[in-house]
């Protein structure tokens, strides 16, 4: 932890670290400007034509005041969220703070993370519980219910969560007490600097008059926080200027800084006191955010503090930012014209004349208690940092767990440029954990989490677009989701097969195969890859398609997990109209017979049919349970009615589903959380023909209630056109490709590694056994031959070795 | 049988999952989009798989124009009145006049307990919300200049100021199922809004409207003053007699029904699907509204019809 030098502050610059000036400009954060509007009570709608006028304006935080009769402010703030499209939402936290909390995650979730949140006024010892609270509910990487026995605030086993979208920052409002700079220093994130012990959020018990008529303000109006008053100011201290000028006269009990001097005085021993109280509780006072309300008005001639030309209000400021560690300052007024003037003639002017780099505030104490071995934070490149989550964010339960496993990784990079996922790769190969990459956190062999490593997360890159209309070129990132696809290509008539589920993402699927429902009339997703961007294991990007890097575009086919990142894909789409969709429920007691005849008619049936089957655990008392579902690629019921019959035949028929439906109909499914726990256990074939032999293994294998979910997928057809050599993926002569989901590994494999002879090949998606062999049932030689020779030319230190990991060929 | 006489109004229950806000927005502007009334959202702020309910209601209603939201229903023992009605007005006030407060007694008070909130029993809950009301109205009455007192058992208010008021006379619709909450709402409310899973029969709706009214009555009110809301359930296709199971002409029919002989005007459907709320606004709604219009038509002019 660095240390911070006592006041004052010296601006000489020290060897090896940023100059004591830097960090007392705002302690490394950027200068930010806010506003501190009053919701009126009978319109309401004009707080929120301030609110956007700020927005405009270029004002970084919004928040509210609340007063008696006037509008909620809660309410208002959420309709400005709804509003505004980048202001910071300044909140407080009012009531119950486990509502409360739950509250502010879904305003942080709703306005993409702009929230920041003031407990409710209060004593300290109020204040602090309620930050507990709140930090509490939030903190959904605890498992166990929250319980909070506190003094003030009581919690009983509350359910945790949601998690907002960011790390909300809390502010403790108030005013130069030490109990509020204690506890600013010890729990918050910052402390808001707040007139009369005013927050944004807590009622004083009597009206404080709107500030919109600011020349009217009396000359000793306090214009910022009196010095040593108590945390539970009067009630009635006016915050800003009252309106119409009344009468008020100072109160005795305030000291009212006259000028500038004094009160930078003050803040500076408000900051000298949080400075030192934030090492006692380990800190760093950095993390520690220092923002003020502040009120005053332009006259034409110098008068008081903040009472004058802008000139004079930067003079005035200009300290307080540059070596009072003041990042943030919140303007209170509702004066559009003020607004305007601060924002046009003094906060340029502030900006202009701090360091334009600055180091950057450490992350707060409560982030890196949570940290893992062996990955160091400080290094990750400064493109990345701002999105990077690590395990004390808030994101973080959103990022940590897959589809079908659960994780705890170290880091998760998130990079939103092909050169940042360069960096990121950089960066992760100089760290001695494990490195994960993901896109639609769908995978089964390709991990994608994993426990105290790194996670490259492209879900960022998700752009898709058409290069060409004529020759139905499209350009798709590798965080697009295949349901994301079908729905952009479906206006112009177009889809492209990938795999049964919307939800998957395009990356991983689309560089190793991608058996999708038009797989036997158009072939493998892979087959219609034209070009690829790729970052490779040294951070550098390349294109690759049939002329350049040639081989390496046939590795990437197939096995493109162990060459790198794919950062955009070049494919060329099929015309597609409605398609016929068919959900067919059988009886599966005789397995083995239902498996061999599903099997023979998938085989004869025009290429224009799809199929899968699954077939789950009996339940007692019911018949095994099948069921079929099937793609036609026609919008003709005669043609769809046509194709099903043979495969409804392959058993008792139960029930039945049968629509004609747009493509992207039947890929749609809505954004979900990831939130697995555990290991998938699967094992997994493919194989050309369903015989009488594999049939009757597959029978015994669901029978024997070590799997609670067994599927094939029709394969053949257009994807058995391709010669095996002419890509990575090498089984084309199967006709179906077969997995089994079992809760336990050894009992699994003990009965899979029986049919082993069945199989002809491997596809690698479904796959979670690890042992060396299945390796060559993937990539049988030659092709195993050639991508170790790949491996070795593109990624020699095997960085990229999680998912079916091809060693390099020796040297 | 009764028919209180109400426009029909018709809206969507949209579950305010926290996975995807996004998506809850798009279904409830995709409500607004397809004609239909209302959009609400269930209140359960002790659940945090849902995006808190007051949040959303405020952010979806600055991103509608014309269709009114509520919460079906407000959870009130983690609400407290006086922060409500002032949340409510100011709801109303920004949306034009926008917002319903459907409201609830709470009744999962393990997990309201455990988020801090006070145990009740039933019969507290119901005076509980009794005394809610008045303190929401009280807090509505800001043309009244005197400062706000009330000394409940469960709410009190010290002198607090007035106001704001709402846009238009916010209805407060009461989920209420049993004798006391019914009458409750016969005495007090704007509206009464089960759901039809609660419900053990379509007989129920009767006896219930008969305590509305008569509580009605008693506190001198006309039983109109009371809508009458519907909570449904149902799906589009299938086939057979049974409620709500059906094609839209269907659904219209036996909609029409419910509106015409159990004094029904408002139906809440409960979809995530945005297809579902297409086929309910578009479809649906004018069918009943024809039907009841319709049949309104008829037996006004044929006087002995009426009721």
């Amino acid at each position: 932890m660095s240390e911070m030098p006592e006041q004052p502050l010296s601006e000489q610059p020290t060897a090896g670290q940023p100059t004591a000036g830097q960090l007392a400009a705002g302690y490394g954060r950027p200068l930010r400007f806010g506003v501190l509007l009053t919701p009126g009570g009978e319109a309401p709608e004009a707080v929120v034509e301030r609110a956007l006028l700020a927005e405009e304006l270029g004002y970084d935080v919004v928040s509210l005041r609340d007063e008696p009769g006037g509008a909620d402010p809660w309410t208002a703030l959420s309709w400005i969220a709804a509003r505004t499209a980048r202001v910071r939402l300044l909140a407080g936290a009012a009531g119950n703070p486990a509502v409360a909390a739950r509250a502010a995650a879904a305003l942080d979730l709703l306005s993409d993370g702009r929230v920041e949140l003031t407990p409710a006024a209060g004593p300290p010892s109020a204040q602090g519980e309620a930050i507990d609270v709140v930090r509490g509910i939030w903190a959904t990487h605890e498992r166990a219910p929250l319980r909070y026995d506190g003094e003030h605030h009581r919690v009983a086993g509350a359910e945790r969560g949601p998690a907002p979208a960011h790390n909300i920052p809390i502010w403790v409002a108030g005013d130069t007490h030490p109990g509020v700079l204690r506890l600013a220093a010890a729990k918050a994130d910052g402390w808001l600097l707040a007139p009369g012990g005013e927050s944004t959020t807590q009622t004083p018990g009597t009206a404080a008059a709107p500030n919109d008529e600011l020349t009217a303000a009396p000359r000793h109006a306090p214009a910022v926080a009196p010095r040593n008053a108590p945390a539970a100011t009067p009630r009635n201290a006016p915050a800003v200027a009252p309106r119409n000028a009344p009468e008020v006269a100072p109160r005795d009990d305030l000291e009212v800084p006259r000028d500038a001097a004094a009160f930078r005085n003050e803040l500076a021993a408000a900051n000298a006191l949080i400075d030192e109280a934030a090492r006692a509780a380990g800190r760093d006072p950095r993390e520690i955010s220092r923002l003020a309300h502040l009120t005053g008005r332009f006259t034409a001639a110098p008068g008081g503090f903040l009472t004058g030309p802008p000139e004079q209000w930067v003079a005035d400021l200009l300290p307080l930012v540059r070596h009072e560690a003041l990042s943030t300052l919140i303007l209170a007024t509702d004066d559009p014209e003020t607004l305007r003037r601060f924002a046009t003639e003094v906060a340029p002017a502030l900006r202009a004349a701090l360091p334009t780099t600055r180091p950057g505030a450490p992350r707060s104490l409560f982030v890196r208690r949570q940290r893992r071995e062996g990955i160091d934070y400080d290094a990750i490149p400064a493109a990345l940092a701002a999105s990077a989550v690590e395990p004390g964010d808030a994101a973080f339960a959103r990022v940590r767990s897959t589809y079908l496993r659960g994780g705890s990784p170290g880091l998760v990079l998130r990079p939103g440029t092909p050169a940042e996922v360069g960096q990121a790769v950089r960066y992760a190969r100089t760290q001695p954990v494990k490195l994960a990459v993901r896109s639609g956190g769908h995978g089964i062999s390709g991990r994608s989490t994993n426990n105290g490593g790194i996670v490259i997360d492209v879900s960022r890159l998700n752009a898709i677009d058409v290069l060409d209309k004529d020759t139905r070129r499209i350009r798709v990132e590798p965080g697009a989701r295949w349901s994301e696809v079908a729905a952009a290509l479906a206006p112009h008539g177009w889809a492209l097969t990938s795999g049964d589920h919307g939800g998957v993402g395009v990356g991983g699927l689309a560089t190793s195969g991608g058996i999708g429902w038009f797989v036997r009339e158009h072939g493998l997703t892979i087959d219609h890859l034209r070009a690829v961007d790729l970052v490779l294991a040294d951070g550098s990007r390349v294109r690759a398609d049939e002329r350049e890097h040639a081989e390496l575009f046939w590795g990437v086919r197939g096995a493109g997990a162990n060459f790198g990142i794919v950062t955009a894909f070049e494919f060329e789409a099929d015309e597609v109209g409605d398609i016929g969709f068919a959900q067919l429920v059988v009886d599966a007691t005789d397995t083995a017979g239902f498996l061999q005849r599903w099997g023979a008619a998938m085989e004869a049936a025009p290429r224009d049919l799809t199929s899968s089957l699954i077939i789950g655990q009996a339940r007692p008392g019911q018949p095994l349970i099948g069921q079929i579902m099937a793609v036609v690629d026609s919008g003709d019921a005669g043609t769809i009615i046509e194709r099903l019959q043979p495969i409804a035949a392959a058993a008792p028929l139960l029930d039945h589903s049968i629509q004609i439906l747009p493509y992207e109909a039947i890929m749609h499914v809505p954004h979900a959380v990831h939130d697995a726990q555990g290991e998938p256990v699967t094992r997994s074939g493919l194989a050309d023909h369903l015989t009488p032999e594999l049939s009757a293994a597959a029978g015994r294998l669901v029978a024997s209630g070590r799997v609670y979910f067994f599927q094939v997928r029709s394969v053949g057809g257009a994807a058995s056109d391709v010669p095996p050599d002419a890509t990575a993926y090498a089984g084309r002569s199967a006709n179906f490709s077969l997995v089994a989901f079992g809760p336990g590994r050894r009992a699994l494999d003990e009965l899979w590694d029986g049919m082993l002879g069945h199989f002809s090949g491997q596809y690698i998606n479904f796959e979670t056994d690890r042992r060396p062999e299945r390796l060559l049932e993937a990539y049988p030689e030659p092709t195993l031959g050639r991508l170790r020779a790949l491996k070795r030319r593109y990624d020699p230190d095997n960085v990229f070795r999680d998912n079916f990991n091809i060693t390099p060929a020796e040297g | 049988m009764p028919d209180y006489g109400h426009d029909l109004l018709f809206g969507s229950f949209i579950t305010p999952s926290n996975a995807s806000p996004a998506q809850v927005v798009a279904l409830a502007q995709e409500s607004e989009a397809a004609g239909l009334d209302l959009a609400t959202f269930q209140d359960h702020p002790y659940q945090p798989a849902l995006l808190d309910t007051w949040t959303l209601l405020s952010y979806v209603a600055a991103r509608t124009e014309r269709i009114h939201l509520s919460g079906n229903v407000v959870n009130l023992p983690l609400r407290p009145p006086a922060t409500l009605a002032r949340a409510a007005a100011s709801l109303d006030l920004l949306s034009g006049g926008r917002f319903e407060l459907g409201l609830g007694a709470g009744g999962f008070w393990d997990a309201i307990e455990a988020m801090g909130g006070r145990r009740l029993t039933p019969g507290q809950a119901v005076d509980a919300l009794s005394e809610a009301i008045d303190v929401i109205r009280g807090v509505w009455d800001a043309g009244n200049r005197s400062l706000f007192r009330l000394e409940g058992t469960y709410y009190q208010v010290d002198g607090a100021k007035r106001g704001p008021a709402p846009a238009h006379d916010v209805g407060i619709w009461l989920g209420a199922y049993k004798p006391r909450m019914l009458r409750l709402t016969g005495a007090k409310a704007d509206g009464w809004l089960p759901s039809l899973p609660y419900l053990q029969s379509l007989d129920q709706i009767a006896e219930s409207n008969a305590i509305i009214d008569e509580a009605a009555a008693e506190a001198g009110r006309e039983p109109a003053a009371i809508r009458r809301l519907l909570n449904i359930t149902g799906r589009f296709g299938g086939s057979g007699d049974r409620l709500l199971s059906g094609p839209p002409a269907q659904w219209a029919e036996q909609l029409a029904v419910l509106a015409l002989e159990y004094g029904l005007s408002g139906y809440i459907l409960m979809a995530d699907e945005s297809a579902v709320i297409r086929t309910f606004g578009e479809e649906v709604a004018p069918a009943v509204r024809e039907l009841v219009a319709g049949e309104r038509a008829q037996r006004a002019g044929t006087p002995e019809a009426g009721r």
